[in-house]
């Protein structure tokens, strides 16, 4: 049996499509909802209660299998029973009416569901966890992490000076900081005003909202096929790790960190290769900046490894995650990174045990059925079928890419209008499926996405564009 | 009966400490090993949260302890309560926990309904909410809202953007990311991510080493007390304070898109302003096309003896936006102006916008105090509360000084000689059998849920006065 078939013997084995989407129901519906919400960017209103596994269901009883999972933060497919499980439990209800002050009354089981949870996966070298509300919020703890890191080791680990503690209640220099946090141009970390400042990967994410003058350097454009491009990919690399080195060295204000993404998501699903991930390490060390990878897309097992960057062999100095997990936060090595004095990193609710549960359930179900084989291995068979049909259309099918990266896999179009008229077509067809970039279609399906998916999935692909 | 005691009828009598020390043995462990994963220097004990009741917390070494902090001011009908339980087992609060969705992109079908209960709640004047995750979230999303609605009304609303605007914000420069601010207030606390960092004005500690944005303040007034005796000199400070905020619209470097201010200052040590300072703001956001935020996350839902702390002082027009948290298990702005809606999709957007389930939480909450009618004893307790500490201040004026928040239910401040006396003071109520917070340098904050009674009072006033000869 498949791991969908264990989960859920009644998914639906295709869509099922009976109006146009979004359908009359979901019109009427959206037309009420656009009266105490903006629905400006709803796609159609769904049914929640009948989406199972694999399989979106709308307002008007239509089924999509779905490849783009609430924009990559399903992790086990709709309605799974060990989640309802522990939606059901006690625990969970405790945690949901008495969510505690983590930081300053932690729940006596909070160690535990750390423990079991999210740090049972955490990555090599990170053994500790702060954890966080939402994407957004974990980069911008990590970057608080980061620039009190390199302030106290500016300051020699001496406590504050008169001048700093009167200077930082006017927001001026030296309380206040001129470190910077540097990203890479199309990236996208959130949009909060200090994660906005580093997103580069559009303008509608970034207009009108103050931002902090902070650096860039340039993200590898990579040629596809990259067995074909090696030199010139390799070359991208190394003018990308020049300018990175450069404008850390020639910056006027320290960098305190550098924020990267394993996989540019957002931005368009821009791969690098672990040698530039090595070399932004190298360049960092070297450089006394603290790394920060940001898996919030790319975690949670998706890729194949649990979290992306494992295929690069890179220890970064702090990770952040977020979606699939449905809990943020980051973890972290050095404990310095803590901040050197208590309620510094801190807030309110530092978290939610409810969050922690979740993400401690999903974890156990990533181990338990080797959801990560499945990723890596349907991932690769899903490759193998775009491949297929990316030679049938091999002027509208661009840079196919994500090979070995599990369902982590994207492709282009020719035009921002033609990728907009597939993403159409294949909903038409029954198959929910997002874009990124400007030209960029990406698959993020959940973890129990099966072959008999991607037959479905590669089949209505083919047929879309046949149409466009 | 009580609600309280309808709802709790297994709430403790009273405290009871049974170790010497708090966190005692087992606490001591459980927060030792809980730093090999977790940060543990701002714990103060680790509570076992399925035997808290009611206006009671109760600790891993057995501890038992009235509960007047609550989380921070976050928990609003005490620990376990029973109509909570229902509504985090109900098949929505399931369904949200199980299938969270995207809500900008794919809202469920009953989200509508959602949004709808919530908005039962909302503030006098609004009518509207976008929601958030947390109350630092939602200070920073309103401020957003407050920066696309000031530069669409000077681009024109529907205008599209110029090539140098969408070019220059790729590199975080100006006109696309242009030099507006928010002004606060000094002392003010709004969250710790960046943008709300740079308006939060309390402590050192929250700031330090953190960029920020040159962004401006004012001062908050600061009154004598007992407000009665002191009426001259405080109408004085409104004007003075008032004077500051209209000399930084003049002058500031920049434009000043929007103003946002605690109806009290709560971490800033629970400074209260009139219904005149407030006024007096509201017009001067006015006459300068500024726009006026209410930060009600500690203050709001109910805490100071009716919804929402800002209504009290009747502020005409209406503020433009109020966020919230805390005490509503979720977190976001109200908003009454559609043009707070920027006129394109995935402006003000993100994966989650919300989480059903703190909107199911909140309405829960929401819709518990109105039911049962939980304000108006509320307010009572806290005037008996009030009466209480008055007869200690009195007592005890070396030790207790600028007794606040007088006619807002248990929202009550006073300040102790020093920090240390403070912290002293703090650590004796532990052991007393007391949970208790403090705020700013000297203060002492009480932030009891909406279920504490006269008999609560009536503990609480005896620890203190076992306490207070031992300083």
């Amino acid at each position: 049996m498949s791991i969908s078939e264990t989960y859920f013997p009644t998914e639906p084995s295709a869509p099922e499509i009976k109006t146009a989407i979004p359908g009359p129901v979901s019109k009427a519906k959206l037309e009420e909802l656009s009266t105490v919400y903006d629905t400006k960017a709803a796609y159609f209103v769904t049914d929640y209660y009948n989406s199972i596994g694999n399989y979106i269901c709308d307002a008007d009883g239509n089924k999509l299998l779905d490849s783009y999972c609430q924009i990559s933060s399903i992790a086990l497919g709709y309605n799974n029973p060990e989640l309802l499980k522990t939606a059901h439990s006690d625990e969970m209800a405790v945690a949901l009416c008495n969510r505690p002050a983590l930081a300053c009354f932690p729940s006596t089981d909070y160690y535990d569901i750390l423990k079991k949870g999210l740090l049972s996966v955490a990555p090599k070298g990170l053994d500790k966890v702060c954890t966080a509300h939402t994407g957004s919020d974990a980069n911008e703890m990590a970057f608080k992490a980061a620039l009190m890191f390199q302030a106290n080791k500016k300051r020699g680990n001496k406590p504050f000076t008169e001048e700093e503690l009167t200077s930082v209640m006017e927001n001026q220099l030296p309380g206040t900081s001129d470190m910077v946090i540097l990203s890479f141009e199309k990236a996208f970390h959130g949009r909060l005003f200090g994660s906005l400042s580093t997103t580069r990967s559009k303008a509608i994410h970034k207009l009108d909202i103050p931002a902090f003058d902070w650096p860039k350097a340039p993200f590898p454009a990579l040629k596809y096929p990259l067995d074909q491009f090696e030199a010139e990919n390799k070359a991208e690399e190394e003018r990308c790790l020049k300018a990175l080195e450069e404008t850390i060295k020639n910056y006027p204000s320290k960098v305190a960190a550098v924020i990267v993404e394993p996989v540019q998501s957002e931005g368009g699903d821009n791969h690098a290769s672990p040698a530039f991930f090595q070399g932004i390490r190298e360049i960092t060390k070297r450089l006394d900046v603290i790394m920060i990878i940001d898996e919030v897309q790319t975690g949670g097992g998706g890729s194949g490894k649990m979290w992306l960057h494992e295929h690069y062999d890179v220890v970064p100095d702090i990770m952040t995650f977020s979606k699939k997990m449905q809990n943020a936060g980051f973890f972290f090595s050095e404990a310095g990174l803590a901040g050197d004095q208590p309620f510094r990193q801190f807030n309110t609710w530092c978290g939610d045990p409810s969050k922690a549960l979740i993400a401690k359930t999903i974890i156990e179900q990533i181990k338990e059925k080797d959801l990560l084989t499945n990723a890596k291995e349907t991932g690769d068979y899903l490759y193998s079928k775009l491949e297929a049909i990316s030679t049938k259309y091999s002027g509208k099918m661009l840079n196919l890419r994500g090979k070995g990266r599990g369902f982590f896999i994207a492709f282009d179009l020719p035009t921002t209008a033609l990728r907009n008229q597939l993403l159409a077509e294949c909903k038409v067809l029954g198959l929910n499926i997002g874009g990124c970039g400007d030209m960029g279609v990406r698959l993020r399906p959940a973890l129990v996405f099966g072959k008999k998916h991607v037959d479905i999935l590669a089949s209505i692909v083919d047929e879309a564009f046949g149409k466009i | 009966m009580s609600y309280t005691s309808k709802c709790f009828p297994n709430e403790p009598a009273g405290p009871s400490v049974v170790t010497e020390t708090i966190p005692g043995p087992k606490g001591k462990d459980a927060i030792k090993s809980l730093g090999e994963v977790f940060d543990n220097r701002c714990t103060y004990f680790v509570a076992d949260y399925e035997k808290s009741q009611g206006n009671y917390i109760i600790d891993v070494d057995g501890n038992v302890l009235l509960d007047a902090y609550c989380q921070v001011a976050s928990i609003a009908l005490g620990y376990n309560n029973p109509n909570l339980i229902k509504a985090a087992s109900s098949d929505k609060m399931i369904r949200a926990i199980v299938d969270r969705p995207a809500l900008g992109n794919f809202p469920g079908a009953d989200f509508e309904q959602l949004q709808k209960d919530l908005l039962k709640h909302a503030p006098k004047g609004q009518t509207l909410v976008w929601n958030g995750l947390s109350g630092a979230d939602a200070n920073e999303l309103a401020f957003k809202a407050v920066f696309f609605n000031y530069q669409s009304k000077k681009r024109g609303f529907d205008k599209p953007f110029t090539t140098e605007e969408e070019e220059t914000c790729m590199s975080n420069q100006a006109p696309g990311n242009p030099e507006i601010a928010i002004l606060s207030f000094k002392r003010a606390f709004h969250g710790r991510l960046f943008a709300s960092g740079s308006v939060t004005r309390s402590k050192p500690v929250h700031k330090m080493d953190m960029p920020s944005f040159q962004w401006p303040t004012a001062d908050f007034p600061s009154y004598k007390y007992p407000l009665e005796s002191n009426e001259e000199f405080n109408a004085e400070e409104d004007k003075r304070c008032l004077a500051i905020v209209e000399e930084r619209f003049q002058n500031w470097k920049c434009p000043i898109a929007g103003v946002i201010v605690e109806p009290v200052q709560s971490e800033g040590g629970d400074n209260h302003a009139s219904a005149t300072f407030f006024q007096g703001l509201r017009d001067i956001t006015l006459k300068y096309g500024a726009k006026l935020i209410i930060d009600e996350v500690q203050a709001g839902c109910g805490g100071t003896g009716i919804m929402w702390d800002h209504e009290r002082y009747n502020i005409t027009p209406p503020p433009d936006l109020v966020t919230f948290s805390k005490k509503m298990q979720s977190a976001g702005y109200w908003f009454h102006d559609p043009e707070f809606i920027p006129n394109i999709p995935y402006r003000q957007f993100n994966t989650w916008c919300g989480d059903p389930k703190g909107i199911i939480m909140a309405a829960a909450i929401c819709d518990e105090i109105k039911d049962n009618n939980l304000l108006e004893p509320l307010r009572e307790t806290g005037l008996y509360f009030y009466s209480q500490l008055e007869k200690l201040q009195s007592q005890y004026p070396q030790f207790i000084t600028n007794l606040r928040g007088k006619g807002k239910a248990c929202f009550l401040a006073f300040d102790m000689p020093s920090g240390s006396k403070r912290a002293e003071f703090i650590e004796k109520m532990k052991l007393a059998g007391i949970n208790v917070g403090g705020c700013a340098e000297v203060g002492v904050r009480l932030r009891p849920g909406l279920i504490f009674e006269k008999k609560h009072v009536d503990i609480f006033i005896s620890a203190m006065e076992k306490v207070l000869p031992t300083l």
